[in-house]
């Protein structure tokens, strides 16, 4: 009685959480794919499932049936059921059996492959660079623009993207545009996408990488071509000083520069400094990660200038 | 048979009720404190757990800071592999691979003292990390570096992981030699290879992987410490060192583990299942030889946990193809014990669900796993809530559910005394629910893109549903173990379990010929081994006897 009692109140939990599910996307696949690659292996995981959900409704539901058919009810524990000890060919099946099922399964994900780890040939694919670093995601346009958590992407283009990282291991990860990878120091990983429609993509860091490792969160803004050829010419330089702010320097140290982790720097001049700004940016120190070890000067530039303007409320009581 | 040999064989207590324990080097009572501690420090890594679970219940939770919940994650990880699982079934190897093969003792006694001591220190020692100036190791169980490079985790937490680990490697490297050398020398008369109890089986292959795969860890642990202490770079790419080399090492040892802390569990479920379906193990040939499949397979498969590595597709096509391969075996022993049940007479004792509840759990971790060895799909759902869900339906709806069928089943030969069933039977159902409440809506999480190891996140919705779902699950989880405890108190403290007779379950092995517990040499005498299953033999031959 207590154990269908327990069954009834899994079942209804089940049902629940089914409905709430089925209500969104529900997490039972994959995010909605939307590039070739992410689509691709949407497609390997519905064959994968298709096979394990057979399995396990097979699998499982002989040991339930068994349970129920041959539980001991009122029999003596002393009474045996029949002394079986194997049976050859039987177990040669079900070792068969797995490997075939196996062996399907890979050549589907051989067959899939292909659409996945490589990009489409494209005669001139948009070749940006992503860098990992201590807790935001630095990206490089070809024509040398860099922008700031935010990546910029024209639709329907191939866009190649070389994975690095400065200082601890990263992983890149926008789930609709396909799978992970590892951001490793001293090393290149490439991964690519084929946004197929115009809008926003988010995604964060997937490998720990410290105390802020949750706040490492990128975004991909897939936009029509024209939009892009002016965000990477001219927006993103403009915005950058803003971008680099709230997208570095904020994490730790608050959206004014009022502290939080990090320290007071509001009413420090030196954020104000070139001079002064880029060794600490360059280095860290105690606790700072060196943010700042792959920037440019017009980068600290704009930085400083964007601090000056906006964030710098002078040397104050608040002291720095 | 019955006789009561507590006070025909008193036990010496010539150094005293505490000292005889701390001097001792019998293989029951270290088996014993292996066990007793290992359930201590499962206590310690459950409360990690469930402050990790009472943080992520709904976003923006800020009942743990971000720094400490780098340090809770990394000690539950830590403290559930290298403190819990592995330890508490070389407790059970302990205690009884001696009776099982009817030998008097381990064939090192005094190393098997040292290995339970040593054991213990690397508990504490771990644990004191806690204390380090800079705050405990939070680096992730696996402590990748840079991260755990001194550049990035300062102060002296990580060494003092890399220092409890380094002590529980030799702890465990000496207990595996142990096993080898008493299984291969130290069997009674009669007991043949193909004689051998399946837990036997396991534990020899489970000793054998250890002896093989520590020293990686101790490898890469001591470049890590070099690195840290001694002004080395083996992972510090800017000076010409690879930190994909520490990923090789490191998860060279780190897949084997898995396979270490599973298949002595694979034994007990291949010991109980039959005992509890009044049958003898359906296919003992391919149950035994599957085990030294997995074992040899899963020296593989270690790249399966980097394919996002960027190894290239070339080397991570050998990998799927390795990890695919070990499904067989493991299929294999998952298809035998379900057919041992059928036609039996199914005794559901506590043992018994919590072992049909293995078979139940470890097949649905089985199946996603599958997904995580074809890489392209790993390539989407390594890092994310699938994997954690993944790694807890094989280590704890795996290894640990087959630990509490183990210690239920047990129980009354280590201890004299039968767990309570009706309280054995709310601890496994408690434990059943909440245990599917927790993890199965991470499958999920895991597909709507949630990362492992984020102390926080901002979603609403379906996300906070699964993580409150997740999280309710974990509490009905604790409650279960509270019941548990309950249980061993009722038992061994008021003393209000049942006396247990030399043989309750009507089992096969010859740990059930002498009496509950055994004196302390464990068998007057010991029977010409014929079978597999020379307690059932045994009871035959009685039964025919005249009267």
């Amino acid at each position: 009685m207590r154990r269908k009692l327990t069954f009834g109140v899994v079942a209804l939990t089940a049902l629940a959480t089914a409905g709430v599910a089925a209500a969104a996307n529900g997490g039972f696949t994959p995010e909605t794919p939307h590039s070739p690659n992410a689509h691709n292996t949407n497609t390997a995981y519905y064959v994968v499932l298709g096979f394990t959900a057979a399995i396990f409704l097979l699998v499982e539901g002989a040991l339930v049936y068994f349970i129920w058919r041959y539980r001991g009810r009122n029999r003596a524990r002393t009474e045996e059921g029949p002394q079986l000890h194997g049976q050859t060919r039987l177990e040669i099946g079900w070792t068969v059996l797995p490997v075939v099922i196996l062996a399907i399964i890979g050549t589907v994900i051989f067959i899939e492959l292909p659409g996945i780890s490589n990009a489409p040939a494209s005669t001139n694919p948009i070749r940006i660079t992503v860098v990992g670093h201590q807790f935001y995601w630095e990206f490089e346009y070809p024509n040398g623009t860099r922008s700031i958590n935010e990546l910029h992407a024209p639709v329907d283009q191939v866009v190649d993207l070389a994975v690095r990282s400065g200082d601890v291991v990263h992983s890149w990860y926008i789930p609709q545009l396909g799978g992970k990878i590892q951001a490793i120091p001293g090393r290149t990983n490439h991964t690519w996408f084929k946004a197929d429609s115009i809008g926003t993509y988010y995604g964060q860091c997937a490998e720990l990488c410290g105390i802020f490792h949750e706040a490492m969160a990128a975004r991909v803004i897939v936009t029509s071509s024209a939009d892009y050829t002016t965000y990477t010419s001219r927006t993103a330089a403009a915005a950058l000083g803003k971008t680099e702010f709230t997208g570095v320097c904020a994490t730790c140290h608050g959206m004014q520069g009022n502290g939080g982790y990090g320290p007071v720097i509001s009413s420090n001049a030196q954020i104000t400094d070139p001079k002064t700004l880029t060794p600490l940016l360059r280095n860290g120190n105690k606790n700072m990660p060196p943010v700042g070890d792959t920037w440019t000067p017009a980068q600290i530039k704009a930085l400083t200038e964007y601090a000056k303007a906006h964030i710098y409320k002078g040397a104050s009581t608040s002291g720095g | 048979m019955a006789v009561n040999t507590e006070t025909a064989y008193p036990v010496t207590w010539k150094n005293g009720r505490v000292a005889s324990w701390l001097v001792t080097v019998d293989h029951k009572r270290i088996g014993i404190m292996y066990i007793l501690t290992a359930l201590v420090f499962f206590a310690g890594g459950g409360v990690a757990a469930l402050l990790m679970r009472a943080q992520l219940a709904t976003p923006d939770e800020h009942i743990l800071t971000k720094n400490s919940y780098n340090e809770v994650l990394t000690f539950h990880g830590t403290s559930m592999i290298f403190l819990v699982v592995v330890p508490i079934l070389a407790g059970f190897a302990n205690y009884l691979v001696p009776l099982m093969i009817g030998a008097r003792d381990m064939a090192f006694p005094r190393l098997n003292a040292f290995s339970y001591w040593a054991y213990l220190l690397g508990g504490i020692v771990l644990y004191s990390g806690w204390f380090a100036s800079g705050g405990g190791a939070r680096a992730g169980w696996w402590s990748y570096p840079t991260l755990s490079e001194p550049r990035y985790s300062p102060g002296h937490g990580q060494d003092y992981w890399i220092l409890a680990l380094h002590i529980l490697t030799i702890s465990s490297l000496a207990g595996a030699i142990n096993f080898i050398v008493t299984i291969q020398n130290m069997r009674t008369r009669g007991m043949t290879w193909m004689r051998m109890p399946l837990f036997i089986w396991a534990i020899e292959t489970y000793a054998i992987l250890l002896v093989v795969v520590l020293p990686a860890l101790s490898a890469g642990l001591t470049m890590l410490l070099l690195d840290r202490r001694g002004y080395t770079h083996f992972f510090l790419p800017n000076q010409g060192g690879s930190q994909v080399l520490y990923q090789h090492v490191f998860w060279f040892f780190g897949h084997p583990e898995v396979y270490i802390m599973v298949l002595p569990v694979f034994g007990m479920i291949s010991e109980i299942i039959p005992v509890f379906s009044r049958k003898p193990i359906f296919g003992y040939k391919a149950v035994a030889f599957s085990t030294l499949g997995i074992a040899f397979f899963s020296l593989l498969v270690w790249a399966h946990h980097m394919f996002t590595a960027g190894l290239g597709v070339g080397l991570d096509s050998f990998f799927m193809i390795s990890s695919m391969i070990i499904a067989v075996p493991t299929g294999v022993k998952i298809l035998n014990w379900i057919a041992t049940t059928w036609r039996g007479n199914l005794r559901l004792d506590t043992p018994m669900l919590f072992a049909l509840g293995f078979i139940a759990l470890f097949t649905m971790g089985g199946l996603s796993g599958i997904f995580l060895a074809a890489f392209p799909i790993d390539w989407q759902v390594n890092d994310t809530y699938y994997v954690v869900a993944h790694l807890h339906y094989v280590l704890f709806g795996g290894s640990i559910m087959g630990i509490f069928a183990g210690l239920y089943y047990w129980w009354p030969k280590m201890f004299g005394r039968m767990l309570d069933e009706r309280l054995g039977k709310w601890h496994f159902w408690l434990t059943f629910v909440g245990f599917n409440l927790t993890f199965l809506p991470q499958h999920m999480l895991g597909l709507l893109g949630m990362v492992r190891r984020i102390y926080t996140y901002h979603h609403g919705g379906l996300w906070e549903a699964y993580n409150m779902i997740s999280t309710i699950g974990s509490g009905i989880m604790a409650a279960g173990m509270l019941v548990f405890a309950v249980n061993i108190w009722r038992t061994q403290v008021r003393h209000l379990g049942e006396r247990a007779v030399n043989d309750p379950w009507l089992a096969d092995t010859l740990e059930w010929y002498t009496t509950s517990p055994p004196p302390i040499y464990n068998f007057d005498t010991v029977p010409y081994v014929t079978s597999a299953r020379p307690l059932r033999d045994l009871r035959r031959q009685l039964a025919e006897e005249p009267a």
